[in-house]
């Protein structure tokens, strides 16, 4: 019998309030809601945005997605999905999808000034190739780019990290992931040695306190701080803490809530661990077994261009600090300097470097942050009375110290972009050392995640400009030396030199150093800062720019060649959350027209190098390593065909479909299932590229603490994703902690076993006094930051605070979700978030249209006063998904000089009525 | 109580009503009513087993023998004043709800099948659906009523309680959720409300229920084993498909 749609949503609505009364559902009930969805076909899947990383089950009839719910088996959501996730089903069905090949074209010849015509594969191929070659030939290649994505399936990604490393020998491959966690990644490197959380979302259910920095988790995380919220609801013992600069959704269920002036966060933390050293809260047990102490320079800029070369005349008096900074009276006390001093920023080059100090050199840093001090440079809210506020400082500290008190500290992107990133999220781990407060259940700093696969795909297969899979680095020659055994490629194939970050790619598109780019599963050109330089490059600039994407984005527009893309459920893949969680789905429809996955694209166009176009002798400028002659990789081609390559072997064939992973064979008889593959059927060469490529993968990882389990296990139906490190087919739940870790040594209780970083020279707070390197194996580092000014605050021009960031209803550039009709008819555009008294004193009502302008140039927005953002006195938010909002020609391009990762939440503006 | 007289006086007028209404019926006045209808019918709740408002209004002859069969004087017939098109039956839950006879004497009375007389079990009649004002409900603030819940003819169906924390003290409140799969509509939650205005109220269901969208199951609700032995087959649009996304790429400022 058939169903009618009608009788599906009563019987299913039957069961739902069965459940929630904690009824027993009639079978029959039952029997009905299992045939309402006759003929549709269920798979197991990932939901496409954050890195939450929720289950989904997707169903497919005749071809298509016709629905999709919560994955009712999934330990991350239980069958919940937020509104995002809700339209999961309906992302690849946008009336704009693009099905062709699109180049700018004048009389059937490709033209930087032409107009976009569709064109065949084929032709578009030839182009870019045909550029390509040109570019790399004249440049090297450091002259060529790729924009990756912390949205790459792992596949994706290797391919795209293979192909442009070991393949065109090129480190210029960076990750929107970069704008996204680069800095938590400085963070877990330069602390534990290894990257990624110790702990995982099951600290939510162990804990009795939440601390969120910087991380509006209701909004941006929107199923976990359900979890969170579940937690604190009935139970007045557990407390939340909500650390913002702006009160926001977070705020309506925390405890306390700490609105804190740009910035300060570092002076907050400072005070933290003043008072945990004061009270003598410090598990001395736990520091001296697992611990020491560390700092570095504090003359490191703030990742912007040495030069005033390329700036707007406008910005040229904030780009001028980049070289020398006035310390104000807060800096002062801060550093333990005068104020007014000039220090000049020597330490740009080598932000990085850091060395050992003393508990009792550690105890000096952080003493100049009492109460007082920190209260009154820290406190946000210019209405707020000092008193309370201190009081709430107080409160917090009380809060991590409590012995009995279990604690988990989040952060998302108000630590992240930040121009002192990496320090932030060092400091959060001092704190949780110093209490012994990490790495067990319900205890740890953990650092939430942006998008699906930053974990997954852009840090552990390492898409990055300096790395290699599984925590490996371009600059370290034992790891290129590994990598090139694993790859089977000759010594000294890979380039020692690191490349661009994502945001120098566009600085290096804007200076001519880069004249080809291909930007994959982002859009660079409306989510990178100062916007305007950026789309001028473009269009500009003698280049050759590539976008491939599902749809006519920002980048497509200012691109010269666009790739039609499938989509998340019309290829196989695999993504990385934010807790270590490796999940996976098959394909379950053909994308649409002529639409092919990136993988294929990839592939498609390693076909088209021969080993001696790129494995001859390469020109690199910069390049300065042992083993290599300065300015040169060495042409390793003779050392090529002794090991049986060819020179006319193509890079497809040498790196992807080789003898072994043509073994993997596709039509597959394991996990396919009757699914397809078009990207295999499209190849037509038999091997099933995704299992054959993540197989290969995984050997990186085996046995060094990154073990993730074999292919087939993902796509198992009773597997839900695994944690890495896998071990004997176990996921690990906190690692370092010998009790959950097997890579623990036994007896050590906890293991800071991560291995990079681990011998460093010792000093005091300003400097190295003993070279001699010593070594630190097994243990995690504490480290003194200390408080630094913004580079950019609002003055008497730009009057107002300025910082973008998120909505629940949309993802990143709004590419797919405002293609859905019904989140663009909730949130159809970026509104401007400022104080009701901010806006009378411009003559500002709420709902008029009003122009953001900042140093870099001026946007159309319309004001809100009200809801879901509540700015105090001097701030303002938008978010940064509309591309009729685009915040980003606003926002500054500084990073953090570490982690080189934007910050976007500190410009100064004005707002003036429209 | 005088309501019963009340509503026996109204159901003559109604009579009255209906009489000049049929007796004048060269068109205009009948078109007159045909449009008023059409207007002001969705505030309506009808006896069990009515129809949809277009097909009930088309079936509906105003006879009043639906009225005379209730054996609670719960129906009435619409009078000018009713706010609801004239000579049609129908009830005020607050005044006399619905008792929800077995029998269902109402329907079995109708000539005319506008209450449908395939309505054999009176728990699938749908007269409306109760909607819980939760800002005046008293159980919603932690006060121990749920008079509501308890009063339900299908309780623990119609009308469930949850436990919720209550976070002004240490109490749970015990909150009424109303479920339409099972709420008939009678009314003996409205007309038991102990608020000054009830609190819970019934009102047509299409006014006030909404539709989760096709492409979306919730998750606990449906088994959906993975398929064993996918079909791939179908939905290809493959080469030649006309080029989308022209006109923005190539139109307009950046």
């Amino acid at each position: 019998m058939d169903l009618t749609r009608r009788e599906f949503l009563k019987s299913s609505a039957a069961t739902a309030t069965a459940t929630a009364a904690g009824i027993t559902v009639p079978a029959a009930a039952l029997a009905k809601s299992k045939q309402a969805d006759a003929g549709v076909q269920w798979d197991k899947s990932v939901c496409r945005f954050c890195g939450t990383g929720c289950g989904i089950m997707v169903a497919t009839k005749g071809g298509r997605i016709v629905a999709t719910k919560g994955d009712p088996d999934a330990p991350v959501n239980r069958g919940l999905n937020c509104i995002k996730g809700y339209f999961n089903g309906k992302i690849q069905y946008g009336k704009d999808r693009l099905t062709r090949p699109l180049m700018r074209m004048t009389d059937g010849e490709f033209d930087k000034q032409g107009k976009f015509q569709p064109v065949s594969w084929e032709r578009a191929f030839d182009e870019m190739e045909k550029q390509f070659k040109k570019t790399y030939q004249d440049m090297g290649p450091h002259g060529v780019a790729v924009f990756g994505s912390g949205q790459y399936t792992i596949p994706e990604g290797y391919v795209m990290a293979k192909l442009m490393k070991a393949g065109f020998r090129s480190n210029n491959i960076d990750p929107n992931a970069r704008h996204c966690m680069a800095s938590a990644v400085v963070g877990f490197i330069q602390t534990f040695g290894i990257d990624e959380p110790a702990g995982n979302y099951d600290d939510i259910e162990h804990t009795d306190t939440v601390v969120t920095w910087g991380a509006n988790m209701a909004e941006c995380h929107p199923i976990l701080w359900a979890r969170v919220s579940d937690r604190r609801l009935g139970n007045d013992n557990v407390k939340l803490v909500n650390l913002t600069t702006i009160s926001n959704q977070t705020s309506d269920i925390a405890d306390l809530e700490i609105v804190f002036k740009p910035g300060t966060d570092l002076a907050i933390q400072n005070y933290i661990l003043r008072e945990i050293v004061k009270n003598d809260a410090v598990n001395h047990d736990f520091v001296n077994k697992h611990c020491v102490f560390s700092t570095g320079p504090y003359d490191i800029g703030y990742g912007m261009r040495g030069t005033s070369k390329y700036a707007f005349d406008a910005e040229k008096d904030i780009q001028a600090k980049e070289l020398v900074v006035t310390l104000d009276a807060d800096e002062a006390v801060a550093q333990r300097r005068k104020p007014g001093e000039k220090v000049k920023q020597n330490n740009t080059k080598k932000p990085v470097k850091h060395w050992l100090i003393t508990y009792e050199e550690f105890k000096r840093g952080v003493e100049p942050y009492t109460l007082d001090f920190v209260a009154e440079l820290s406190k946000g809210d210019p209405d707020e009375d000092l008193a309370a506020y201190k009081q709430k400082l107080q409160e917090l500290a009380k809060l991590y110290m409590d012995k009995n008190r279990k604690l988990v500290s989040y952060w998302t992107m108000g630590f992240n972009q930040h121009y002192r990133g990496s320090w932030v999220n060092e400091q959060n781990y001092a704190i949780h050392l110093l209490l012994g407060k990490q790495a067990q259940p319900g205890n740890g700093a953990f650092s939430l995640t942006g998008q699906p696969s930053a974990c997954g795909t852009a840090r552990e297969v390492g898409t990055f400009a300096h790395r290699l899979p599984a925590d490996l680095v371009v600059f370290n020659p034992k790891h290129r030396a590994f990598s090139e055994g694993l790859w089977k490629l000759p010594a000294n194939t890979l380039n020692p030199k690191v490349g661009s970050h994502i945001t120098k790619i566009m600085r290096d598109l804007e200076d001519g150093s880069v004249k080809w780019a291909w930007v994959q599963v982002n859009n660079p050109f409306q989510a990178t800062a100062n916007a305007n330089h950026w789309l001028k490059a473009a269009r500009k600039m003698d280049n050759f720019l590539v976008v491939s994407d599902p749809y006519p984005t920002v980048s497509a527009k200012v691109a010269d060649l666009i790739l039609p893309t499938a989509m998340i459920f019309e290829k196989w893949g695999l993504y990385g959350n934010a807790e270590r969680r490796t999940q996976a789905w098959r394909q379950q429809v053909n994308p649409p027209g002529e639409a092919m996955g990136d993988v294929w694209q990839g592939l498609e166009f390693a076909k088209r190098f021969k080993l001696k176009e790129v494995w001859g002798e390469q020109a690199v400028p910069g390049l300065k390593a042992g083993g290599f002659e300065d300015g040169k990789l060495p042409d390793v081609l003779a050392e090529a065909q002794k090991m049986g390559y060819s020179p006319d072997d193509t890079l497809y064939d040498v790196l992807f479909a080789n003898k072994e992973n043509r073994k993997v064979k596709w039509p597959d008889k394991s996990v396919a299932k009757g699914h397809g593959n078009h990207i295999a059927e499209k190849l037509d060469d038999g091997w099933f590229p995704e299992k054959a490529l993540f197989n290969e993968y995984r050997q990186f990882g085996v046995g060094h603490a990154h073990d993730l389990a074999e292919f087939d296990v993902y796509y198992r139906d009773d597997v839900r994703g695994l944690k890495w490190p896998v071990v004997d087919g176990k996921e690990t739940q906190w690692r370092f902690n010998e009790k959950y870790d097997s890579y623990c040594a036994k007896g050590s209780g906890f293991d800071f076993y991560g291995k990079a970083l681990k011998a460093l020279p010792s000093g005091d707070l300003d400097k190295v006094t003993t070279p001699d390197k010593t070594s630190l194996a097994h243990k995690a580092k504490i480290f003194f930051r200390p408080y630094a000014a913004p580079p950019e605050q609002p003055d008497k021009n730009y009057d107002l605070w300025f910082s973008t960031g998120r909505v629940l209803e949309h993802w990143h550039t709004g590419t797919m979700t405002r293609r859905v009709p019904e989140l663009h008819r909730a949130v159809p555009t970026a509104l401007l978030y400022m104080n009701p008294d901010d806006a009378k004193a411009r003559g500002i009502q709420r709902n008029d249209v009003v122009w953001i302008e900042s140093r870099r140039g001026k946007i159309k927005a319309v004001v809100e006063t009200r809801g879901r953002n509540r700015p105090v006195k001097g701030y303002t938010f938008a978010a940064f998904f509309d591309e009729g909002v685009f915040v980003n020609k606003v926002c500054l391009d500084v990073t953090c000089p570490m982690s080189k990762e934007e910050d976007f939440k500190k410009a100064a503006i004005k707002v003036y009525k429209a | 109580m005088n309501s019963h007289a009340k509503i026996s006086r109204r159901n003559f007028f109604a009579r009255v009503g209906q009489g000049a209404a049929l007796a004048a019926s060269g068109g205009l006045v009948w078109l007159y009513l045909l449009k008023q209808q059409v207007r002001a019918s969705p505030y309506a709740i009808r006896p069990p087993g009515a129809r949809d408002e277009p097909d009930f209004h088309a079936r509906c002859i105003k006879c009043g023998q639906c009225v005379d069969a209730c054996p609670y004087d719960t129906l009435a017939l619409a009078t000018a004043d009713a706010g609801i098109p004239i000579g049609t039956p129908y009830f005020v839950p607050r005044n006399v709800p619905c008792y929800m006879c077995e029998d269902i004497p109402c329907v079995r009375a109708c000539p005319t099948g506008a209450l449908d007389p395939a309505l054999d079990n009176i728990d699938d009649a749908r007269m409306g659906l109760a909607v819980i004002d939760i800002e005046n409900c008293l159980s919603w603030q932690g006060l121990r009523c749920e008079i509501c819940f308890r009063e339900c003819p299908v309780q623990s169906e119609a009308i469930t309680v949850e436990h919720h924390p209550r976070r002004l003290s240490k109490h749970a409140m015990f909150v009424p959720l109303v479920h339409s799969n099972a709420c008939t509509g009678c009314g003996i939650c409205e007309q038991a409300c102990p608020t000054q205005k009830a609190a819970i109220r019934v009102l047509p269901p299409e006014l006030v229920q909404g539709q989760i969208g096709d492409h979306y199951r919730l998750g606990w609700t449906v088994d959906t084993p993975i398929t064993r032995d996918f079909n791939a087959g179908g939905g290809a649009t493959g080469a030649d498909t006309p080029a989308t996304g022209l006109d923005y790429l190539n139109e307009g400022p950046l």
